[in-house]
């Protein structure tokens, strides 16, 4: 199981600070919900897709645009239903099908939630986990906490394949095709669950032990986080980050 | 591990730390095919599990961060921060009516009444949560569609979750120390 979101690619966003990227994301995103142009959130969508084109290629810029499509479309068959008085633009059988304000609301839900997407999307595809840990550590993310999510990203891929061999093991046993239901077929499913969750549960001891080992509880602290090195200097780049979200708000407001 | 993890602050980390891990895998690997939705998740599984065996705390933590980093990982990082909040409310309230009304203080020893009763609290914070953020997202009209879907996984999840717990406290008795 692959457990990172990190793509290898080229650009100046993988070379500006992850707490000013994630800094500009936040800003962005608030933005968006703000009396903004559509006009703006679609620039956004076009310069993360060009962005991540530049780095990753297309294929890959496109694939969030993938994901989100079955909520496009759901939001294509409700929302104009939703806003029936403002001027009809389409009227069958003498029901109103798509208003003025009902296509206003479609075209800005879209806008905005793609653009969020993007944002969201390219800042985890040009940051390393570690970094994105790093980040979370400047922002105020307790010591514990990152301890927390370290050691959890350390059992994912245990867990993960501990899972198939168990499942795969109780699969060597078909159960009686007679008398299975569509319940007993969700249920089929709870053995594999137990020995998963009994088999990850016995290594907590263990791993608890050797934390203890290792100085944790202790007054002293045997280690401490890094900080993230990036080119340039961290306040050069979060200037230029809240500048550019400056930027936005002022041009495409109304 | 007879000590309880109260007074050991390393055992507590490495609980929490395993289960978001096992959140994580639950979220992203074990699907159960289905006719309406395609699939559904068994994290409800995992934070019901949690909040019965572990208590309110573990469960808000560990449901919260796992399903967090899985929407991180399964590229739906914008649902990231919304799925740290409902999931965690959610472990934290099914954790809490549990624990309520257990004479041991052991979230496991509640009723089968009580336990239920903390699923469907559980499973309306999650439907409503994501109404919620879906309805900030793409408006109230379109997030309505994903209310029984969310209701159906987080049923699943609380059924699961009630039978998993009890099969598992019974094969790995020690599992109660953990609990705080």
């Amino acid at each position: 199981m692959i457990s990172s979101t990190y793509i290898a690619g080229r650009g100046f966003i993988y070379h500006t600070d992850a707490r000013a990227k994630l800094l500009l994301v936040l800003l962005l995103c608030i933005e968006v919900f703000l009396p903004v142009s559509t006009i703006g959130m679609y620039l956004i969508s076009l310069l993360c897709i060009a962005l991540a084109w530049y780095a990753a290629g297309f294929r890959q810029a496109i694939s969030p645009l993938k994901t989100i499509l079955p909520l496009i479309i759901i939001m294509i068959l409700f929302t104009p239903f939703t806003y029936t008085d403002s001027t009809p633009l389409i009227v069958v059988k003498g029901i109103t099908l798509a208003t003025t304000e009902g296509l206003f609301h479609l075209n800005l839900l879209i806008a905005r939630f793609t653009a969020i997407t993007y944002l969201t999307t390219l800042f985890v595809w040009s940051t390393s986990m570690s970094d994105i840990m790093l980040t979370f550590r400047f922002y105020g993310l307790p010591y514990k906490g990152a301890l927390v999510i370290t050691l959890a990203f350390r059992f994912i891929p245990f867990i993960a394949d501990s899972f198939h061999m168990i499942r795969d093991a109780f699969s060597l046993r078909v159960p009686n095709e007679t008398t299975r239901s569509r319940k007993s077929r969700i249920f089929d499913i709870l053995p594999t669950i137990s020995c998963v969750l009994v088999f990850a549960l016995k290594s907590i001891p263990n791993l608890a032990m050797s934390l203890e080992h290792r100085g944790l509880g202790r007054r002293q602290k045997r280690s401490t986080y890094h900080t993230i090195h990036a080119k340039g200097s961290l306040f050069t780049h979060l200037f230029i980050c809240v500048m550019i979200a400056t930027l936005f708000y002022l041009v495409f407001s109304y | 591990m007879s000590q309880k993890s109260n007074n050991r602050p390393a055992l507590k980390i490495a609980l929490i730390a395993v289960l978001t891990a096992i959140t994580v895998v639950f979220t992203l690997i074990v699907r159960v095919p289905t006719p309406i939705k395609g699939y559904i998740s068994l994290c409800d599984v995992v934070i019901t599990f949690s909040a019965y065996l572990f208590g309110p705390y573990t469960a808000m933590i560990a449901g919260g961060l796992g399903t967090g980093l899985a929407d991180i990982i399964g590229g739906y990082a914008q649902w990231a921060p919304f799925s740290f909040i409902i999931h965690g409310l959610q472990g934290l309230l099914i954790g809490l009516i549990a624990k309520k009304g257990a004479s041991t203080g052991y979230s496991i020893d509640s009723s089968i009444l009580r336990m239920i009763l903390g699923g469907i609290v559980g499973m309306a914070v999650m439907a409503g949560g994501y109404y919620l953020v879906g309805g900030m997202f793409y408006g109230f009209e379109p997030a309505l569609v994903e209310i029984p879907l969310n209701l159906m996984q987080s049923g699943v999840g609380v059924v699961l979750g009630i039978a998993v717990s009890k099969s598992v406290s019974k094969a790995y008795p020690a599992v109660r120390e953990l609990s705080w």
